[in-house]
């Protein structure tokens, strides 16, 4: 298992906490994810949903098997190693967007090139840049709380995608966000893995995780099954083979790829 | 992660707290102010009393006999020992330039030209030389035997008239007599000559011994009162023996003589000297050396105290520090999710904690300078702050930061990243 254009592997992971009596948070998963492609992850809570989004994120290393990101073996790695890969090649999404209180949406978007030893002007364009593709170039002076939920993440995005990384892992990245910016900001989403970077999207909302190309199911820290999903119109939309139509196209209503941000937000020209 | 960008993070953060970022600093501005403050005055306290010492001073050798345990400063526990034949022989030695009794006449008023003068400070009694004469602006000194005086600025130009050379000064002593001077010198400054007489400017006339001292002495300067010849009778309590040059072999030279002639039997101190009386003569800087001594244990002693508020301050700043790493445990897991390593979150918080730290330094050195200045002020002396206080302060600063810092920014950065992520 595990091929050059695989951006993760996962053998055999199991992942125990010791918590009174051991707790299998995953139990013996192996899996791969192809560069460039686009993968849900389901399960009810208590899954290991989140351990496994640690383990890819480098947050985490395994209890035994072996997980590779970017062709690196994080459990062979040391702290500062794995440190540099998540920097360097994971991008992470939150639910709670978590951004820096204190940064403007420019700064925040900056910070994790700061890690990476970049020159502050070198940083600042290529934050500039991807604020602009986000949509957000007019908001770069403004304070998170002075942002919008859907803004908010779009600035999330644009920072997990600042240093160009292999994958961008995002948990439950709509969770906090009202129906119509949850497609604006999934959108987004795709608009990026058009262009080719590798997204897990972490959910356990069926719509959401109906535009990947395929979802893995959790299910008590194994894989229960891994749904593979066609593709609805060729353009990235994809439908689930064996999964609610239904929803899935409503929530695709009324949208175009080419689509991306709040309607009166001026969009850049020459995306 | 550079240093300026680690540098714009901490002060961001510094200034999303003020209030709280300046009562931390508060601590440590009070602190250091505090240690400067009594380091400067304690400066300038030893300046203005060494820069009082003239150069002409320092081959004169300040004597008196005194119990060996005793501890004080100059003519403590001294005796009346001392002859004028004593001193008459000791300036007979080939080691010494020159030897006399010292002595303070109490008198009560001067008066010149139908003007009376308070003179509380009272006459003082010495040889010749104790009057330098590249210190005399007008005249010259006085001779042993006469009833001339020397004068200075102070005493001069206490009437309404000034009083110049050859004029004569009527003094009522504390006795009652009056005796008459002429003025045959006057000295370029009001300040005192020796540590026998303090430094400080006053109206002074100085006299020589003989007659004043002899005739004039009461209660015990009186001396053993037995009849005898009045020159031996009358005893001195402090003596003053000049080298002939102020190199320090000629100084220890002319003490040592000194030392060997007056407790020789031929000296008429010897006959009280012995167990229970010594002789102790010394130069200026080495009198002042003891007072010097002193002021530097009470100045140490309230440095100290001083110093404890310091680390009151760095126990403000650690504590500060804690609570802002839980505060910030969030932004940490962010921070470590998005690739800081370690080291980052680490520089990070020591950062914040050295701003604070040298913020506080910086501030407290210039208040303490300006306390010291008010105080030197107050008590009429040259403030002295050398410029090292200032990089010493900074360096203080940054040690109070790193030390009171190290402990929570080692905290911040073991934090565990999904924890951190996690933390409400």
């Amino acid at each position: 298992m595990g091929t050059s254009a695989d951006a993760v592997t996962l053998t055999d992971v199991r992942k125990t906490y010791h918590v009174g009596e051991p707790v299998h948070a995953l139990d013996g998963v192996s899996l791969s994810i192809e560069q460039g492609s686009h993968t849900a992850i389901m399960g009810p809570s208590g899954s290991g949903k989140s351990t496994l989004m640690n383990l890819v994120g480098c947050l985490d290393t395994p209890t035994s098997g072996e997980v590779s990101v970017g062709g690196n073996r994080i459990a062979e790695l040391t702290d500062r190693e794995r440190t540099d890969v998540r920097g360097r090649d994971v991008g992470f999404v939150f639910q709670t967007f978590n951004l820096m209180p204190r940064l403007t949406a420019l700064e925040n978007v900056a910070l994790p090139q700061l890690f990476q030893g970049a020159d502050r002007e070198e940083r600042y364009d290529r934050a500039r840049d991807l604020l602009e593709r986000v949509g957000l170039a007019d908001r770069a002076a403004h304070l998170p709380r002075e942002l919008s939920g859907g803004q908010r993440q779009r600035v999330a995005l644009a920072r997990a995608l600042v240093n160009d990384p292999a994958i961008v892992l995002a948990d439950e990245p709509t969770g906090n966000l009202d129906t119509d910016t949850e497609a604006e900001v999934l959108d987004l989403f795709e608009t990026f893995h058009d262009a080719g970077t590798t997204l897990i999207v972490v959910t356990h909302e069926r719509h959401v995780a109906e535009r990947a190309e395929r979802i893995v199911h959790l299910l008590d820290g194994e894989i229960e099954w891994i749904e593979e999903l066609d593709d609805v119109d060729g353009d990235g939309h994809r439908d689930a083979d064996g999964g609610d139509g239904e929803e899935a196209t409503a929530a695709l209503e009324g949208e175009s790829d080419e689509q991306v941000g709040e309607p009166d937000d001026r969009q850049p020209e020459g995306r | 992660m550079k240093l300026r960008q680690s540098f714009r993070l901490s002060w961001r953060s510094i200034r999303g707290h003020r209030l709280r970022s300046a009562l931390t600093t508060l601590g440590v501005i009070i602190g250091v102010a505090a240690v400067i403050a009594f380091v400067a005055l304690g400066a300038s306290l030893q300046a203005g009393i060494i820069g009082d010492i003239s150069p002409d001073d320092q081959r004169n050798l300040y004597g008196w006999a005194a119990d060996p345990d005793t501890e004080g400063g100059p003519l403590a526990g001294a005796q009346f020992v001392f002859t004028q034949d004593d001193m008459d022989d000791v300036a007979e030695l080939t080691e010494v330039e020159a030897a006399y009794g010292y002595a303070t006449i109490d008198a009560q008023s001067v008066t010149y030209g139908g003007e009376t003068s308070l003179q509380g400070e009272g006459l003082i009694a010495a040889g010749p030389s104790y009057i330098r004469e590249s210190s005399i602006d007008e005249g010259s000194q006085f001779e042993m035997g006469e009833r001339e005086a020397v004068i200075n600025p102070a005493a001069a130009g206490q009437f309404e008239e000034n009083v110049s050379v050859g004029e004569d000064l009527e003094i009522q002593l504390a006795t009652g007599a009056t005796e008459t001077v002429t003025v045959v010198g006057i000295t370029d400054a009001s300040e005192g000559l020796s540590p026998f007489e303090g430094f400080e400017s006053a109206p002074r006339i100085y006299v020589p011994t003989d007659p004043f001292y002899a005739d004039q002495a009461v209660g015990p300067a009186a001396g053993d009162g037995d009849g005898d010849d009045e020159a031996t009778s009358v005893r001195f309590l402090a003596i003053v023996v000049e080298s002939p040059t102020a190199d320090e072999d000629d100084v220890d030279a002319a003490r040592a003589a000194a030392i060997a002639y007056l407790e020789s039997d031929e000296a008429d101190a010897s006959e009280f000297l012995g167990e229970d009386l010594a002789i102790t003569l010394q130069t200026s800087t080495e009198l002042l050396q003891q007072l010097e001594d002193i002021l530097d244990l009470l100045q140490n002693f309230i440095v100290g105290i001083a110093a404890i508020s310091l680390v009151v301050g760095s126990i403000g700043i650690a504590n500060i520090m804690l609570v802002s790493v839980t505060e910030r445990t969030r932004e940490i897991g962010i921070m470590k999710a998005v690739g800081a390593q370690n080291r980052d979150v680490l520089g990070l918080f020591l950062t914040e904690a050295i701003i604070l730290g040298v913020i506080g330094a910086i501030l407290g050195t210039i208040l303490g300078l300006v306390a010291a200045a008010l105080g030197a002020w107050y008590i009429d002396l040259p403030l002295v702050y050398p410029l090292e206080y200032v990089a010493l302060a900074i360096a203080v600063g940054i040690l109070v930061g790193v030390v009171s810092g190290l402990y929570p920014a080692w905290q911040a950065a073991k934090t565990d990243p999904i924890d951190a992520l996690r933390y409400e």
